[in-house]
């Protein structure tokens, strides 16, 4: 029996894939017992990022904060209209993104409950978990009283849940993001939910200029260098069945790395899936590990997977790490991710200061 | 219940010496059991919920009595929308699935088969998975598209089972069994091959497969109650000629039996019962193998005893099975009735002396 494709989905959150993919897993094995799949494992990823410059701590312009403005109906990214009556007190947060953005408007102290792949900022660690392997326990939901849940789109929540927690009258917010527009729009709706929608215009501000300005910066060192080197950024490998994830064509990591002016190769944008075969025509000049602590791919690793042998990358012993977290979470970190990965592509590339998209309660 | 005298080979079989009175004794315990697996699944979960709240809820709700207890809105959702629907369900499906495989195994004579031998298993996740990913579906799957597609999907199958095996005459039985088979397997690929390109909906098809009761609700069970148990009672009530099909198409028509049109009727009610089942609450397994034959064991093959009683243990195992998932955290209610229910069945096994063919 082969076992399904694991469910990457069309958004890019490579948190979202991991626990997906984790959860279907899971289920495989215990249902059929036949095929142990794991992440190819070997020593911890050395970090290969040095920052450049010091980030200094830039005090926002100060926004006027605009009048509440509840009860407000808003429309979620599956297009259905979510009313809220007043300012939520009590809210639930069902993906990782979904927590450091409400964390990250001031709205932290209202998270009543999280998903348990929230783990930042710090506070967010504490919260009880009312997602646990990406099944949803819509009673201890209801238990905790909530006035909005916000869940993720595209399969990330489960669809019977946010239809059961609908039924029961708790106003549920869906979002997905796919491109990093799809991101920015989301940092915003679910500012506006949380009754934070100046904060959320000012932190999306911010990022996007962030993003930009390291973007501008690569790129002039892209062109110094004079060449765009075919780039892989490794999402996911099964050592079993050799599947190998990357970055899906449209999302937001393609996006981030052809900002990075170089050649991406991309995966299926709703697999994330590459061909070994493809991978091997494109013949990536580098490959960048995306690691985090469910995946744990070295060089020598990578250089031992079936038909790895001959991409340049690994003949030169091209290949990098990098954290991979705050690149694939479609949240408010991704200038930090964005920064860490233009340092891993290009080591001596002087930023500009970014200010910290930071959840304001969490050290670093 | 008539009361002609039982061929002697089935009433003799099993723990027959010692089953004589035992079977109402048995089918109280059992209800008893139900009753209290209910209540507790109703009272226990993962928010802590007094038992007399959840008492207050109830009367409140059901009756209109108005103890003057105070509980949060929370608390009534819970009990009301939530627990006591799902318990409710997890009942109703294990009696119905308990029943049909009770049926499917007689009809068919063979001990391995379960409420989905004819291929409704197949059919019916097909149906959802359809459902699931033609992009209809995805809007209107608040409405128990799925759960429509699956019940359509399990009769299709079941159908097409019918039309190409036949469902009587002489040896006809084996040639139903593998079709059911040969049809299957041709939904199970479909199957595959729609999980293969399923990309984000493969979770909610696989949801399906495992099976389970999460998405149980008062309107999903006033559809599919009357269905399982309308079936289960027309199946008891046709016991009698379960028994005689047991015995072999002759010796059945010796007894008088119309067996053509029995074996028939029981057909479409057991898979009447499936798809119910399986419509409401996915692909759930064990219930519907095990439970007959744990019966049969405790009180002898007699269809007539065998059916009310699978339709009572199946539904205390599922309840209380459901109860354990979903302490476990919602963990595929087949596993767990698999992991804790197979060993009980083994040492019941081990422990009959006298063993009895089907």
């Amino acid at each position: 029996m082969s076992s399904p494709s694991p469910s990457a989905r069309s958004a890019g959150a490579r948190a979202r894939a991991r626990s997906r993919v984790a959860a279907s897993l899971a289920a495989v094995a215990l249902v059929l017992s036949a095929c142990s799949i794991t992440s190819s494992s070997g020593g911890p990823a050395s970090p290969s990022v040095s920052l450049a410059t010091v980030a200094p701590v830039t005090t926002p312009a100060p926004t006027p904060t605009p009048v509440a403005a509840f009860p407000v109906t808003l429309t979620d990214d599956e297009g259905t209209a979510v009313t809220l009556a007043a300012e939520p007190q009590k809210i639930v947060s069902l993906t990782p993104a979904v927590t450091e953005t409400l964390f990250a408007v001031g709205a932290g102290d209202r998270v009543v409950a999280s998903d348990d792949a929230s783990d930042y900022p710090a506070a967010a660690k504490t919260l009880p978990h009312v997602v646990d392997f990406g099944t949803v326990d819509v009673e201890k939901i209801v238990s905790l009283d909530p006035d909005l849940v916000i869940a993720g789109g595209a399969g990330f929540t489960a669809a019977d849940a946010i239809t059961r927690l609908r039924s029961l009258k708790i106003p549920v917010l869906v979002v997905s993001s796919t491109t990093l527009d799809d991101i920015y729009t989301d940092l915003g709706l679910v500012g506006a939910a949380a009754g934070e929608g100046a904060a959320a215009t000012t932190l999306v501000d911010t990022l996007r200029s962030d993003m930009t300005a390291i973007g501008t910066a690569a790129q002039a060192a892209s062109q110094q260098a004079g060449t765009k080197p075919r780039v892989f950024y490794d999402v996911g490998y099964i050592d079993t069945t050799g599947q190998i994830y990357g970055p899906a064509k449209g999302s937001f990591l393609d996006e981030m790395l052809e900002m990075l002016g170089v050649d991406v190769i991309t995966g299926d944008p709703v697999t994330y899936e590459v061909p070994l075969e493809t991978l091997i025509e494109r013949d990536p000049q580098v490959i960048i590990l995306g690691t985090n602590a469910f995946y744990t791919p070295t060089p020598a690793t990578v250089a031992k997977r079936t038909g790895w042998s001959t991409l340049s990358a690994v003949k030169t012993g091209d290949i990098r790490s990098v954290a991979d977290t705050e690149i694939t979470r479609p949240g408010p970190r991704l200038a930090t991710g964005m920064r860490n990965l233009a340092l891993t592509m290009y080591p001596n590339l002087v930023l500009p200061s970014v200010a910290p998209s930071d959840a304001p309660t969490a050290s670093p | 219940m008539a009361t002609r005298t039982v061929p002697a080979e089935i009433r003799s079989v099993g723990l027959a010496g010692r089953i004589r009175g035992r079977p109402v004794v048995i089918g109280v315990i059992g209800l008893v059991a139900l009753a209290v697996a209910l209540v507790a699944a109703v009272t226990i979960g993962s928010t802590q919920i007094g038992p007399t709240d959840t008492i207050g809820v109830i009367l409140r709700r059901a009756l209109g009595l108005d103890l003057g207890g105070h509980w949060t809105a929370a608390t009534e959702t819970i009990v009301w929308e939530l627990r006591l629907p799902r318990a409710l369900t997890a009942a109703v499906v294990g009696a119905g699935l308990a029943v049909a495989g009770a049926t499917f195994q007689g009809i068919v004579r063979n001990p391995l088969a379960d409420p989905y031998v004819l291929g409704t298993s197949s059919g019916a996740a097909l149906g959802a998975a359809l459902a699931i990913l033609l992009p209809i579906g995805l809007t209107v799957f608040t409405f128990g598209l799925v759960n429509l597609w699956a019940f359509v999907g399990a009769l299709a199958a079941a159908l097409l089972v019918f039309r190409l095996g036949g469902s009587g005459g002489a040896g006809g039985m084996t040639r139903l069994l593998l079709t059911g088979y040969a049809v299957g397997s041709i939904l199970a690929a479909l199957l595959t091959m729609a999980m293969y390109v399923s990309g984000t909906n493969l979770r909610a098809i696989f949801s399906f497969l495992l099976g389970g009761l999460a998405g149980a609700s008062w309107e999903r069970l006033a559809l599919a109650a009357p269905l399982i148990l309308g079936a289960c009672l027309l199946i008891g009530l046709r016991a009698r000629s379960l028994d005689g099909l047991l015995l072999g198409d002759a010796a059945a028509s010796h007894l008088g039996v119309d067996v053509g049109r029995e074996r028939g009727i029981l057909l479409v009610l057991a898979t009447m019962a499936t798809a119910a089942a399986v419509a409401i609450t996915g692909l759930i397994g064990f219930v519907g193998l095990v439970v007959p034959h744990v019966v049969r064991l405790l009180v002898g093959a007699s269809a007539r005893r065998v059916v009310p009683i699978s339709a009572i243990v199946g539904a205390v195992l599922l309840v209380l099975a459901d109860l354990v998932a979903r302490l476990l955290g919602d963990v595929p209610v087949g596993v767990v009735m698999a992991i804790l229910g197979a060993p009980f069945f083994l040492v019941l096994l081990r422990q009959t002396r006298t063993g009895y063919e089907l």
